[in-house]
């Protein structure tokens, strides 16, 4: 890999949230909602951020993109550290990275028409002249690109389904012409009949466009289905981070087995067959992590060390990066149940 | 296996001020003893308004439930639950028929602790003195997985977390040993890892207590592990019916076909392009005289407009509502 190949690198991000809630309306602890996160995303690729509800790959998607200021840590897009950056610096820069929202009806201003949702963005960053032909044909340009007729710009969000809508949201994050796009939960409101379209699409633009994703989804078979490659979360820290394949064939991480183990199958009678791990219990909260690997409540591997000790990142295989005491290449960090090997 | 609940020809419609939404138009299906039915379909598809049609749980206005039959046997004998009282409902749901919402926290009373929403049911329904059904309580605490349900027992819902709850509502609905359990969404709101839990857990009381369990989902994925048969609806009506392997493996309906082929599967090492089911959803506001799914169909031809087709036998204990197919590569012999 060469550095050129790095479109965005995330260097020990942090992001704690205050808990309010006392007297007088002071704080009474922190949430540490991303604690300390590293990794790169390259050029044309799709990286997933897989987690479960609270696990932090929201803020993490909006840290990156300096929506939320981070804590401390770096951000480089290209070779700028955007948590340097000055508010102009930024909003120079801001073409360049998008983001994509979850939810297709609170994500569009009801008052706003297509046009002006798809156009606003370019308008504001001064590129065309609000009423300009220029910026009448971009548009439906944009919206002919996201599968849409041109002859849409005077309608309304409200007239359109939540597929639609969602591509309405698309056409406007790709009115800039950004190299890199965050993709929170684009397709999770959505039916599935319809997440299918989107899918294609948001591959289809990527092929097209050259676009890099970051798409941050809980559902593990679709974010396996579009990503080349994948980091799964658990409370504020990325727990293991490999190539789609490599995380789903050979997971090193005790918690990356249990979520692969727990995602069912479309397949009856594979479902009735399969090897299963139940987690049991709820995560910690993440006010309140736990110490040593933060896992360790819920592993059913955990030894004393766990317990004591914060483990770092490894890398068992090249390009495979696992944060566990007990991952390495001789497979003790495999949950017996699931056919791993018992070691203690 | 007998059935132990018919129901023929439900219709239910909503009187909106933008005009009639036909939510269930003339559905029919059997649930057996002791089997899981699942119905799946995505938003709109009338599964959800079928059951509460069923519970008499269809606010109305706007709500209304305009026709068809639903013959439950219970104990009692065969009743119609169309046609019960207000009262004879109330006895029925929670008593011979259990439910399980998607949302405990809104299905939870926060005032009450979890213990008495349990004993509540007990002694509503089988007239138990209180001391028994708080001891009762604790013991189905215990049975739906809680730790120190004696403890426990004392909380409040918002002390417990989603799945926590979730065991709550499960344990209110099997409290009085009920022939049935509906369950609408029951783990959509939850994490995966913790759905996991639910699902394990539903399977195991239903191997102990031997309920027939309606199980209403969008999610191919858990109704693969969970049912044993497997009823499609769209636009409110069902398009198909089957055994779950058969469903799996011999989509008869264009539309199941194609939501079969919409799911990405983690067991697949190559990424293939997603089957993508062109169109929208249906406009429920209009009423349709020929194939909800036309639309969006790659197969329709002209019978399809002109005419609903009917539920047809399509393999054994399989039927499909459909003139095309897909097998066969033309129109279905009748």
């Amino acid at each position: 890999m060469t550095e050129n190949n790095v479109l965005v690198q995330v260097l020990c991000l942090r992001k704690y949230f205050p808990l309010g809630g006392g007297l007088f309306g002071g704080k009474t602890g922190l949430v540490k909602a991303v604690d300390g996160i590293s990794f790169e995303i390259r050029r044309g690729e799709t990286l997933g951020l897989v987690g479960e509800s609270g696990c932090g790959k929201s803020t993490t998607g909006r840290a990156i993109l300096q929506l939320h200021k981070p804590t401390s840590g770096q951000v480089f897009f290209e070779d700028t550290d955007l948590t340097r950056l000055s508010a102009e610096e930024l909003r120079r820069l801001r073409p360049k990275m998008q983001m994509i929202f979850q939810d297709p009806y609170a994500s569009l201003n009801p008052r706003h028409s297509v046009g002006k949702i798809v156009g606003e963005p370019l308008v504001i960053h001064k590129v065309m002249r609000k009423g300009s032909q220029e910026l009448e044909d971009r548009v439906a340009e944009l919206l002919e690109l996201v599968g849409m007729d041109p002859s849409y710009v005077r309608r309304f969000p409200h007239e359109f389904s939540g597929g639609q809508r969602q591509r309405i949201g698309i056409a406007r994050a790709l009115s800039l012409n950004p190299s890199f796009i965050v993709c929170d939960e684009p397709i999770s409101a959505l039916d599935v009949s319809i997440q299918a379209q989107v899918v294609n699409l948001m591959q289809d633009l990527q092929q097209q466009l050259g676009l890099t994703y970051l798409l941050i989804a809980h559902d593990l078979s679709m974010v396996k289905h579009v990503s080349h490659r994948i980091a799964v979360m658990y409370l504020g820290k990325i727990m293991e981070l490999a190539d789609r394949n490599a995380l789903f064939d050979n997971p090193l991480h005790p918690y990356t087995q249990s979520l692969n183990s727990a995602v069912p199958l479309p397949v009856p009678r594979l479902e009735r067959q399969r090897r299963r791990f139940i987690l049991k219990g709820d995560p910690p909260s993440p006010a309140f992590p736990p110490s040593g690997c933060v896992f360790h409540t819920r592993c059913p591997l955990a030894i004393e060390k766990c317990v004591a000790v914060e483990p770092e990142p490894s890398d068992p295989y090249p390009g495979h990066t696992v944060v566990c005491h007990l991952a390495d290449q001789s497979g003790r960090s495999k949950i017996p149940e699931l056919g791993g090997r018992a070691e203690k | 296996m007998p059935a132990i609940l018919k129901v023929r020809n439900l219709v239910t419609k909503f009187h909106t001020l933008d005009g009639i939404v036909n939510a269930v138009n003339g559905v029919s299906f059997d649930l057996h003893e002791g089997e899981t039915l699942a119905i799946v379909g995505e938003s709109g598809s009338g599964k959800s308004v079928t059951v509460m049609s069923l519970l008499g749980l269809i606010p109305s206005p706007p709500g209304q439930v305009e026709g068809g039959t639903a013959l439950f046997s219970g104990p009692g004998g065969q009743r119609d639950l169309l046609k019960l009282s207000r009262q004879e409902l109330r006895e029925v749901r929670g008593g011979q028929i259990g439910f399980v919402f998607q949302d405990p926290i809104s299905s939870l009373n926060p005032i009450l602790t979890i213990g008495e929403q349990i004993a509540e049911s007990l002694v509503r329904h089988q007239m138990m003195s209180r001391e028994k059904a708080r001891e009762r309580s604790i013991e189905l605490l215990t049975v739906v997985g809680i730790p120190d349900p004696r403890q426990r027992y004392g909380n409040y819902p918002h002390q417990f977390s989603g799945g926590m709850r979730q065991r709550v509502m499960i344990a209110i609905a099997i409290a009085c040993s009920p022939e049935i359990v509906i369950a609408d969404e029951p783990t959509t709101a939850l994490d995966v890892t913790i759905q996991a839990q639910i699902l394990d857990l539903f399977k195991r009381l239903r191997e102990t207590l031997g309920m027939a369990v309606i199980w209403i989902t969008h999610d191919l994925g858990v109704v693969a592990g969970i049912a044993e048969r497997v009823l499609v609806m769209y636009g409110g009506r069902v398009l198909e019916i089957a055994p779950v392997d058969d469903l799996y493996e011999r989509p008869q309906h264009p539309y199941t076909h194609g939501l079969l082929g919409a799911l990405p599967r983690l067991d697949e090492r190559e990424s293939r392009r997603l089957v993508s089911i062109k169109g929208n959803p249906p406009d429920l506001l209009i009423p349709v005289r020929h194939c909800p799914f036309a639309w969006r169909c790659e197969y329709a031809f002209d019978r399809c407009w002109q005419e609903i087709p009917p539920l047809s036998p399509a393999g054994i204990q399989h039927k499909v509502a459909c003139f095309y197919s897909i097998e066969q590569g033309g129109p279905r012999s009748d």
